[in-house]
């Protein structure tokens, strides 16, 4: 009795220990980046290589030039499993230090978005989270870049109607999309430019329990006859649509997906059946860029990397998740010249967010020519629009088959603003950037 | 030796029926109180308090709901996640329809909603028992979360289909919201959840409470001795309901912050009913020891790496932990069947006997 006595006393001690310490802290002179990561659960499929993108990126920084300018980034990951709850806990835990959030879900971003004007840490959503947050007046700690969910529906709308949205007048399109805040995101944009332009928007919701078993939605779709299925899927769904539709013999040349529902791993799943299957994206795979040869050289041979082969490389996911953590280390280097410090702090790297410019020129110099859509943030303008190209399944691989499409901004602006606006006055007092007058 | 009851004499049948017949638990009731009142807000990280304290103290109270549903009464339900729903977006609209009113009065109005629509679905465990009323209150958690999605005036039509806590203070303090400070939060909740805690216990060892264990134990034979089935069961679910609701309304607006309808989906249902067993059906206590393994338990395991200084991939982590967790569950329930709760009691027991074990 007395050693269980003791025993249940250690470990109350020790357990009291661990909860009541800070969370570990990252040394001096090092830059403390934290990523709410999922390689668990079932979005880790879709997850896996995003965060191997961007952990390579930074891996490749420290073991090729020692780091940012002389100083060390020290990546961490939390493991979230897309689970809002967890995501909160891993906010928590890795806040004290952190330069920036990477929220990795847009139900995680819309948690931690109210908390970013209290803890002041940016939030860096790159092609995800609540669209309004353009709006860098209002969301001062928030940054989307380079495309919004709002700007991907309009730029998928352009280029199925061949530029003019009055071509999709009397067509029906549906919308299957992921039953979370992340799916449910486009549709107020899709219903304003239905209403406008004399398009049928359908709904269609798949819920996070039936994401593997589609029957019943394409059945709907079957019945309905849509003349697009536009797909806003994430994870499982994905493979589940593309499996589904291959099955019922829908057309897959009218099929898009958002850049999330254009992982080279689900595909392959149905391979020459999904030829010609479309996905708009804000990243373009380069194998052969500079780049990847570093990555390769630096990275994977040393075996430094966690990518499981070396196919995985040239998807179309591993790579955006490289041009992510590129935009972050741009903005941090911007704040690094801009306040001269070595290690800047949160605010200053929000001050770099706020002033990226992601040009060609700078791309070139990166070795990643043609990887990422162009574009540049400001005080008001958090997330660029830098636009897309549409990918397309050939059937082994997605190729680049548009120019650079670009967002019909006259139309999404005032939904924005409306919605900013809309958010601020829900959660008054809301601190709005008056000092920024662009 | 701690647990010497020699020279506690009683003298009135009072003091025989005393919460605490045995001064030893007093004492350690007020330790306890002492480290939720004192030591916990003076040494607790923010941290500490936002992944830890506040959500076991949230957790447990949902169980505690549960408890006296199925464990008092005997009634199963697989439906607390949505009445936890309930809870919260009744708590959502009241405060954004008045502004003005306290939180602590919208909150323990939002309890009679969710009462209301418990007492509503426990309309068929007059007809139905045991796995079949399982199923019944499964419909009603199917059906409210998909009204929770398709009724655009719960969350006020925005856009994401979330509802989001406004800055909301109270007495010059704001308790909730993204500018709360975690130790008010903090304070709040436990100050709920023990008032809760006070009722509950009172509610359970008295004429209400013995009505549901007679009715839990053998329904016919209460029914012979005179206890009003419909009354009983649908009591219970009336007060189950309503603490869950409260629960529910914590929940979001002292810890989420915000929330979508998914959130309150089955798996919030099951996380609360694995509270309430591992715990111990029937008991107060258990409610609280199974919040802590259930819920801190995995946080604190995922901090024992970083800790001690090894690096290891968080992915890693969050598997080790899963297969820790699970291990844990299995051993506790195979040691104990019936519960942590049991598993005390027990402890309890033979340390009282100590050293002349029988």
């Amino acid at each position: 009795m007395k050693k269980i006595m003791k025993t249940a006393a250690l470990s109350a001690a020790f357990a009291a220990g661990i909860a009541l310490a800070a969370p570990a802290s990252a040394q001096e002179d090092s830059i403390y980046i934290p990523n709410l990561s999922y390689r668990t659960g079932p979005f880790a499929a879709t997850g896996t290589p995003l965060m191997n993108g961007q952990r390579d990126y930074i891996t490749l920084l420290n073991e090729r030039d020692g780091g940012l300018n002389g100083t060390k980034l020290v990546y961490d990951e939390c493991e979230t499993g897309y689970n809002t709850e967890k995501g909160v806990e891993c906010y928590e835990r890795t806040k004290e230090n952190a330069v920036v959030t990477q929220p990795w879900s847009t139900g995680i971003t819309l948690q931690v978005l109210p908390k970013s004007n209290v803890d002041e840490i940016p939030i860096l959503a790159p092609g995800y989270g609540f669209s309004p947050m353009a709006n860098g007046k209002v969301f001062q700690w928030a940054f989307n870049p380079p495309s919004s969910y709002w700007d991907g529906a309009s730029m998928i709308l352009k280029h199925i109607s061949e530029g003019n949205l009055d071509n999709l007048n009397g067509k029906k399109i549906a919308l299957l999309h992921l039953d979370h805040p992340y799916g449910k995101e486009p549709i107020p944009l899709l219903e304003v430019l239905a209403e406008k332009h004399g398009f049928t928007l359908l709904p269609i919701p798949v819920g996070l329990t039936e994401m593997q078993n589609q029957s019943a939605q394409w059945l709907q779709i079957r019945r309905e006859r849509p003349d697009f299925v536009l797909m806003w899927g994430w994870g499982a769904m994905n493979a589940g649509a593309v499996t589904e539709a291959a099955k019922t013999r829908y057309p897959m040349d009218q099929f898009i997906g958002i850049w999330w529902s254009g992982h080279d791993g689900d595909l392959k799943l149905i391979g020459e059946e999904g030829k010609g299957y479309r996905s708009i994206s804000w990243s373009v795979p380069m194998p052969d860029s500079q780049l990847l040869q570093d990555v390769r050289e630096y990275v994977v041979e040393p075996g430094k990397s966690l990518i499981e082969n070396e196919s995985e490389l040239d998807s179309v996911f591993y790579q955006r998740g490289l041009m992510i953590s590129a935009i972050l280390v741009e903005a941090i280097r911007a704040a690094q010249e801009e306040f001269d410090a070595q290690a800047p702090d949160a605010t200053q790297v929000r001050w770099g967010l706020e002033n990226l410019n992601m040009d060609e020129a700078r791309l070139e110099e990166l070795g990643a020519a043609g990887m990422l859509v162009p574009f540049k943030t400001s005080c008001a303008d958090h997330t660029g629009h830098g636009g897309a190209w549409m990918l397309e399944w050939d059937g082994e691989k997605f190729v680049k088959v548009s120019d650079l499409i670009t967002p019909d901004r006259e139309a999404i602006e005032p939904l924005e603003e409306q919605e900013a606006q809309a958010y601020a006055e829900a959660n008054a007092p809301w601190p709005i950037n008056e000092e920024c007058n662009m | 030796m701690l647990y010497r009851t020699a020279g506690q004499f009683k003298t009135s049948y009072a003091a025989d029926h005393a919460l605490f017949p045995v001064r030893q638990d007093a004492i350690l009731l007020g330790v306890v109180l002492v480290f939720a009142f004192v030591v916990f807000p003076l040494t607790a990280s923010e941290f500490a308090f936002r992944a830890l304290l506040i959500p076991v103290l949230i957790y447990a109270l949902a169980a505690l709901g549960l408890n006296i549903l199925t464990g008092y009464a005997g009634q199963l339900s697989l439906g607390t996640g949505a009445f936890m729903g309930v809870g919260a977006y009744a708590c959502y609209k009241l405060i954004t329809l008045f502004p003005e009113m306290n939180i602590v009065v919208a909150i323990a109005l939002s309890g009679f909603f969710s009462a209301s629509v418990g007492a509503l679905f426990g309309l068929p465990s007059l007809r139905i028992k045991g796995f079949y009323l399982a199923i019944a209150t499964l419909a009603a958690q199917f059906f409210l979360v998909w009204l929770f999605q398709k009724w655009a005036w719960l969350y006020n039509y925005s856009a994401s289909g979330a509802i989001h806590v406004p800055n909301i203070s109270m007495f010059g303090i704001t308790v909730a919201g993204p500018r709360a400070a975690a130790i008010t939060q903090y304070y709040f909740v436990l100050g709920i959840v023990c008032v809760v805690t006070f009722f509950a216990i009172n509610i359970t060892r008295g004429r209400v409470g013995r009505m549901w264990k007679a009715v839990r134990d053998m329904d016919i034979a209460a029914e012979l001795v005179g206890i009003n089935l419909m009354r009983a069961k649908l009591t219970a679910f009336f007060v189950s309901s309503y603490i869950v609701g409260i629960s529910g309304a914590l929940f979001v607006f002292l810890w989420r912050g915000a929330a979508e309808a998914n959130l309150f989906d089955i798996p919030l249902s099951f996380r609360v009913l694995f509270i309430a067993i591992i715990g111990g059906l029937g008991s107060i206590l258990g409610n609280y020891l199974g919040a802590i393994l259930i819920v801190a338990l995995p946080v604190i395991i995922s901090g024992v790496p970083a800790m001690l200084g090894i690096r290891v991939a968080s992915a890693t982590v969050e598997h080790l932990n899963v297969m820790i967790i699970g291990a844990l569950i299995i051993t506790f329930l195979i040691v104990e069947p019936h519960g942590l709760a049991r598993f005390w009691a027990v402890i309890r027991e033979k340390l009282i006997l100590w050293p002349f074990p029988h």
